[in-house]
């Protein structure tokens, strides 16, 4: 019982965005979720914090990454959170600088 | 969960379990001999080791004896104990001091010998113990790649296994208690996939996530470091409280001998059963000298109890410290429990055997999902030449990792038998016959063969390893047990353990293919 290939991405570009979105995608989000996370609150502790759950967040981001029906799509979804965690962490820094 | 989640969820399983499984393999089962990494290295050299594990003093003997070699004035020192042997891991800053020579203001580093004072460079003092630990995260790949490679294959097996355990999510229940070993052999497989992944998910997400983490945090500390710290490194470092405090060099000698033991055992007996594993001078021998000591509470008093008090030595005085039987510290808690929960060394012997036998477990679930991979696609509607080409991959998979057994019995044979053993020893041994006994199975052909004849070479040669070490040491059990040397009695104990399961799975267990196939 090899998975359904009818269930499965056929297009090689489908594929390509998926796992791009996937690895890179879900990366991205992780860190900067901890990054925006760390601009506002206690940022010593959200940063050792991340030590563990950034890993497991990007690995949950993976697999929602594989279960999206178009791979372009799941990019845009990705950089647009990224866009909006970015603009939080960037606001967070100008308002509580620690340097 | 709907046939299409399942199937993507499948699907996204095996390929990224398929593609990681040998090196996940080799990394589960060194892995499995790290835990005893420093039981190992005793063992290989006969030393009997106390079982505190801290730097035992004087530690104003060892500054003497790497006096004589060095000129310490104006260096900071630092004498670290972090695995349980008789060594100490010594490092030599430069000399703060302008008017010092060319060789005291290098950086020294080595590793000293606490009862006779030998020292030895990192390639003499190599061990089997170091090699498996070594392997265990690819370290034998030059660096960075070996240990980027073995973080990414930490992380896609975080991946693995919680793709995995959503696709048996629905019947985790029914299929936990589903076993079916007179069937044929794909479910054999399956339910033993199934049942040991689930028993052992908490085990191995323990061991993905804080595996993940020791090998790729650069991935994590780049962008916080650029992004959040602009760059400021030392800031970042400091924020998390990995770095040393800092002391001016006033480059003035103090007169007569510097004395740090009083100060060591004034701790000591103020805190208990405190072990220290660090002692960090500062300024060795100048007017500013400072000594840092920092260790940690015996686990079964406060499994997290990290502490450190910095004295300057001119008076004694304490300059900061963190007491361990009240540090709730958050950043300890969690720098502490990443790596006790990794090396499961907080609660003796009994976690680290059961925490073997998990990880010799995860070995088995990686090879039943690489025979659950080649079996479901022996099937008439897979083209002749894709089989033959699946059917090669799992030859040369298990080839690959069930020779490992045999080799690394061996090899603790051979590290007994040679006069002498240093790093490219251990290179130039373990590996030509990983490759040649890897190369015999593949040529062979046939996994049955490979599977059985691993189990029973490795088997008996794991029955000699106590035994060779009997007649080349002299160190019997009868002889280890009452004069407490546990290190060499525990890997003694572990090898007579392995060869005997591995016998027993060789003649009692691995009679499948002769019964008679009934529907399960």
């Amino acid at each position: 019982m090899p998975a359904n290939n009818k269930y499965l991405t056929p297009s090689p570009w489908q594929r390509f965005a998926k796992i791009t979105a996937a690895i890179l995608g879900g990366l991205m989000v992780a860190v900067l979720f901890h990054m925006a996370l760390a601009s506002w609150v206690d940022h010593v502790a959200v940063i050792m914090t991340s030590t563990y759950t950034a890993f497991i967040l990007w690995a949950l981001l993976m697999v929602l990454a594989f279960l999206g029906k178009n791979g372009w799509r799941t990019w845009a979804l990705y950089l647009g959170i990224s866009l909006v965690l970015g603009l939080i962490f960037y606001w967070g820094i100008q308002t509580n600088p620690i340097l | 969960m709907g046939n299409r989640i399942y199937n993507i969820l499948f699907h996204t399983h095996t390929v990224s379990g398929i593609v990681i499984s040998v090196a996940l393999y080799v990394i589960f089962f060194t892995g499995s001999f790290s835990f005893f990494r420093d039981e190992i290295n005793n063992w290989q050299r006969g030393h009997t080791v106390s079982l505190s594990d801290e730097i035992t003093i004087s530690l104003d003997g060892y500054l003497e004896r790497i006096s004589k070699d060095y000129d310490l004035y104006g260096r900071d020192v630092e004498l670290r104990h972090y695995f349980n042997e008789r060594n100490l891991n010594v490092s030599l800053g430069a000399s703060k001091d302008s008017l010092a020579g060319e060789d005291d203001r290098a950086p020294a580093f080595f590793s000293m010998d606490t009862l006779d004072g030998g020292k030895g460079d990192y390639q003499s003092t190599y061990h089997l113990g170091e090699f498996l630990y070594r392997l265990h995260f690819l370290d034998q790949i030059p660096y960075p790649y070996g240990r980027t490679l073995a973080g990414f294959v930490a992380f896609f097996f975080l991946f693995a296994i919680f793709t995995g355990i959503l696709v048996h999510w629905d019947k985790i229940i029914s299929n936990f208690f589903t076993f079916r070993p007179w069937a044929k052999a794909k479910t054999l497989w399956t339910d033993a996939h199934t049942a040991l992944g689930v028993i052992g998910f908490p085990f191995q997400f323990v061991y993905a996530v804080t595996g993940a983490f020791f090998l790729l945090k650069g991935i994590l500390i780049l962008p916080v470091v650029t992004g959040f710290y602009q760059g400021d490194e030392n800031k970042f470092y400091g924020d998390l409280e990995y770095n040393h405090p800092e002391f001016a060099f006033f480059n003035k000698p103090v007169e007569g001998p510097v004395e740090i033991d009083p100060l060591v055992k004034d701790l000591r007996a103020a805190w208990g059963d405190f072990r220290i594993t660090e002692a960090h001078i500062f300024n060795y021998g100048d007017e500013n000298m400072h000594l840092a000591l920092s260790g940690y509470l015996e686990h079964k008093t406060k499994l997290n109890g990290l502490g450190y008090r910095v004295i300057r030595v001119s008076d004694g005085s304490t300059v900061e410290e963190r007491v361990p039987m009240t540090n709730d510290s958050y950043l300890d808690g969690v720098k502490n429990m990443l790596y006790r929960l990794h090396l499961g060394d907080y609660a003796g012997y009994g976690l680290r055997v059961v925490s073997l036998i998990l990880g010799l477990i995860s070995c088995f679930v990686i090879l039943s999902g690489v025979m659950i991979w080649s079996v479901a696609r022996e099937k008439n509607n897979i083209p002749e030449r894709r089989r033959r080409f699946n059917r090669q991959v799992t030859n040369i998979y298990m080839a690959i990792c069930l020779s490992l057994f045999p080799v690394t019995a061996m090899e603790f044979i051979i590290v007994k038998i040679a006069t002498s053993v240093d790093m490219a020893f251990m290179y130039q041994t373990y590996f030509p016959l990983w490759l040649v006994a890897s190369l015999l199975f593949i040529f062979k052909k046939d996994i049955v063969f490979t599977n059985k004849w691993s189990l029973i070479i490795g088997g008996v040669l794991g029955l000699m390893v106590p035994l060779t070490n009997g007649f080349v040491s002299g160190n019997w059990p009868w002889i280890t047990i009452p004069n407490g040397a546990y290190h060499i009695l525990v890997v003694d104990l572990l090898w007579l353990f392995l060869g005997l399961v591995a016998l027993w799975i060789a003649f009692f267990k691995l009679g499948i293919k002769k019964r008679v196939p009934v529907k399960g």
